[in-house]
């Protein structure tokens, strides 16, 4: 608890200054990611972070430190030729994406291990901070580190505002981009280059290995929640930055804890919790939308079999025989019953269930909807009148006012079914 | 059956245009005039697409050269409006119908200026053109194919441009959107513009076009209707695929390089 207020008073001026660098790399990285995951190249910030590595190096051998800048420059280098090698073998070979993509990262990575090795055998002290490149040590971070991968992410972020509409067209239709005149080459290789700063920037943070993830996750994450541009950027920011700042108080309390992979656990929690419970897409709402679609179904069935023995002159149908009718229902069938009482469409004579008046008027529109489709599909698709009741059990649920009207317009307002019952309606 | 026009609006001048090295397109000659509807006809894989997008720039041609209102393409973009195939946008965006159109207005203001009121107003506009003004906010995911044809349409029309070419634009549209669309494309071409269409049923070609292009991997006929809408040109454009000409496609494709590049 001491750690927790310790560390969010930010009373240590160092951890105030970490901070902010951990939500500036949150911001500008789910910027760039939230673009790469819409334009389906997710898999290609994994290729550039992987493919940093050997850059990071080489650029640490040419200081004989842990010099930020050139670690930077080298990071970025080896990243651009990383990305500039897949789109020259995508445009030269017939290799598919997802080829390219592997052998860029695993070639990339193979080699940047080799030379990490190859370091770390050559027993400069100085070497043990490269390790914190691959899982991330947030906390490690120092102050002139800190301009450098802050003031980087500033750019990346203004870059992104400015030229908004830009990328808003080079995602969603860069042939049209380019039929106004638009230069979209060259924002699609200002778009590469963000990509590989995003990527950069994040290094000493998040690592190598799991850049990616706070790249694409926050895009996909808020992807469940909103259907506008603006607001996914806005929310993938949010999740981005208190990933960051969780990971970062982890590896904060605990020594030697790594920050990326704690940003990475509390990123995947909000994406599960995204994918689960956000509604329209969430899978516990489209769950709960379908058992309440059964449900009504299922009301409409018994609803049209009162009807239906209504048909045949029978003053209402007995718990029993209603249950006869939907064997394996019978726990549906008392929820229904008792949700059609509580509605007042039917009333309970001693043992006799029966429609009362408006409940006959929906009953006969349920009936009504099933033989027009019936007689529909007969009349104008020439299906035979054998094959048209499975369909017509399904759609009398969907068919809206205006389709019915639609429907009895096309037909003539019919009053024989296929199967030569009367197509119910209301009397003026 | 290729008429030419003196001062055209659109002149096609021996145009080869090929995808990798197959050659889709053979020698297109023609020139278009000013003010007038006219359509692309030709079967599947004749060419049609491929003659809009070379007129774009989109596509770069094997040989010949295109010219609009007299000058090269690059030098007048602002005033030609261009309506892609609804497939080729993933429609799951996130964006509303509303910034859909207003990309329509990005060719005017230029790069990072954002679209402001005025735009935004000219958008609601075009929408109401093509009768889809209750959509404004709506999510594009959500619309019907015709719907969306629609807002491409409107996207296209804040260009405020003199010279439109669409692709498909009727792909997946009713008979009564259909007609409406055309009527309103009628009216543009009254006010002195010219809409350019790749079209593929001719029963409603005949009655709205005033001129047609046929094509079948090269140029069967250009000129006005009355003109080249006969049964022979029907036969030439869409009695199968030229045999000699796709042999010759298949020689050039086994090549393991490109033999038309010199």
């Amino acid at each position: 608890m001491e750690d927790f207020v310790y560390f969010f008073t930010f009373q240590d001026p160092s951890i105030a200054w970490v901070v902010l660098g951990i939500t500036l790399l949150g911001v500008g990285s789910a910027y760039v990611g939230t673009f790469s995951f819409l334009d389906k190249k997710a898999l290609l910030g994994d290729a550039i972070s992987h493919a940093v590595l050997p850059g990071i190096c080489v650029g640490f051998i040419l200081a004989g430190e842990k010099n930020p800048v050139y670690i930077v420059t080298g990071a970025f280098l080896s990243g651009a030729l990383a990305t500039f090698m897949s789109s020259w073998l995508n445009r030269n070979t017939k290799l598919s994406d997802d080829t390219i993509i592997a052998t860029i990262l695993s070639v990339f990575f193979g080699v940047g291990i080799v030379l990490l090795t190859a370091l770390q055998k050559s027993g400069n002290p100085e070497v043990a901070g490269l390790n914190s490149f691959i899982f991330g040590n947030a906390i490690g971070i120092s102050e002139s580190d800190l301009m450098l991968y802050g003031g980087l992410s500033v750019l990346i972020i203004l870059v992104l505002t400015l030229a908004l509409k830009e990328f808003r067209l080079m995602v969603f239709d860069p042939e049209y981009g380019k039929a106004i005149g638009f230069p979209m080459k060259t924002i699609s290789f200002l778009f590469n280059v963000l990509m590989i700063l995003a990527v950069v920037i994040g290094i000493q943070a998040i690592g190598v290995v799991l850049m990616a993830a706070l790249l694409i996750t926050p895009g996909a994450a808020a992807r469940f929640w909103t259907d506008r541009l603006n607001p996914l950027l806005i929310l993938a920011a949010f999740f981005s930055v208190i990933s960051g700042i969780l990971g970062t108080y982890v590896s904060f309390v605990i020594p030697q804890m790594p920050t990326g992979p704690w940003v990475v656990v509390f990123l995947s929690f909000f994406a599960l919790v995204s994918f689960l419970i956000s509604p329209k897409s969430g899978i516990i709402f489209r769950y709960f939308a379908r058992k309440k679609y059964l449900r009504k179904t299922h009301r409409d069935h018994l609803m049209k079999a009162l009807y239906k023995a209504s048909e045949r002159g029978l003053p209402g149908l007995t718990i029993e025989e209603i249950y006869e009718l939907y064997p394996f229902q019978k726990f549906e069938t008392d929820y229904a019953i008792s949700d059609l009482g509580k509605d007042k469409f039917i009333t309970k004579n001693q043992q006799l269930i029966s429609l009362n008046e408006t409940g006959i008027s929906d009953a006969m529109r349920i009936v009504r909807l099933h033989r027009l489709w019936e007689l529909y599909l007969n009349e104008s698709m020439n299906i035979a009148p054998d094959h048209v009741h499975d369909s017509a059990e399904q759609l009398e649920h969907l068919i809206t006012p205006e389709l019915e009207a639609l429907l009895e317009q096309r037909l003539n307002y019919p009053t024989l079914d296929p199967h030569l019952e009367t197509i119910p309606r209301d009397k003026k | 059956m290729i008429t030419q026009v003196e001062n055209p609006i659109l002149e096609i001048h021996d145009l080869t245009v090929s995808y990798d090295q197959n050659p889709v397109l053979w020698n297109v000659d023609l020139s278009l005039p000013a003010g007038k509807l006219i359509g692309i006809l030709g079967p599947n894989g004749a060419g049609k697409s491929t003659l809009i997008k070379a007129i774009m720039g989109l596509i770069s041609p094997t040989s010949g050269y295109i010219k609009v209102f007299d000058k090269p393409m690059n030098d007048v973009r602002s005033r030609i409006s261009y309506v892609p195939q609804r497939e080729s946008v993933d429609w799951n965006f996130p964006a509303s119908v509303l910034d859909v159109v207003m990309m329509g207005t990005y060719g005017k203001l230029g790069l990072f200026r954002r679209p402001g009121k005025r735009e935004k107003e000219l958008a609601i506009k075009c929408l109401e053109q093509v009768g889809m003004s209750g959509f404004v906010g709506r999510q594009i995911s959500e619309l019907s194919g015709g719907q969306q044809q629609r807002v491409f349409i409107a996207r296209a029309l804040a260009q405020e441009a003199d010279l439109y070419l669409m692709d498909e634009p009727f792909a997946g549209v009713d008979m009564a959107t259909e007609t409406a669309i055309f009527q309103l494309l009628q009216e543009m071409t009254a006010s002195g513009k010219t809409v350019i269409v790749v079209h593929h049923d001719i029963h409603s070609a005949m009655n709205f076009f005033d001129w047609l292009i046929m094509l079948n991997l090269h140029l069967v006929a250009s000129g006005p209707k009355e003109l080249v809408m006969n049964e022979e040109m029907l036969r030439k454009t869409y009695g199968g695929k030229l045999n000699l000409l796709t042999r010759v496609t298949d020689l050039i494709r086994q090549k393991d390089f490109n033999p038309l590049k010199s």
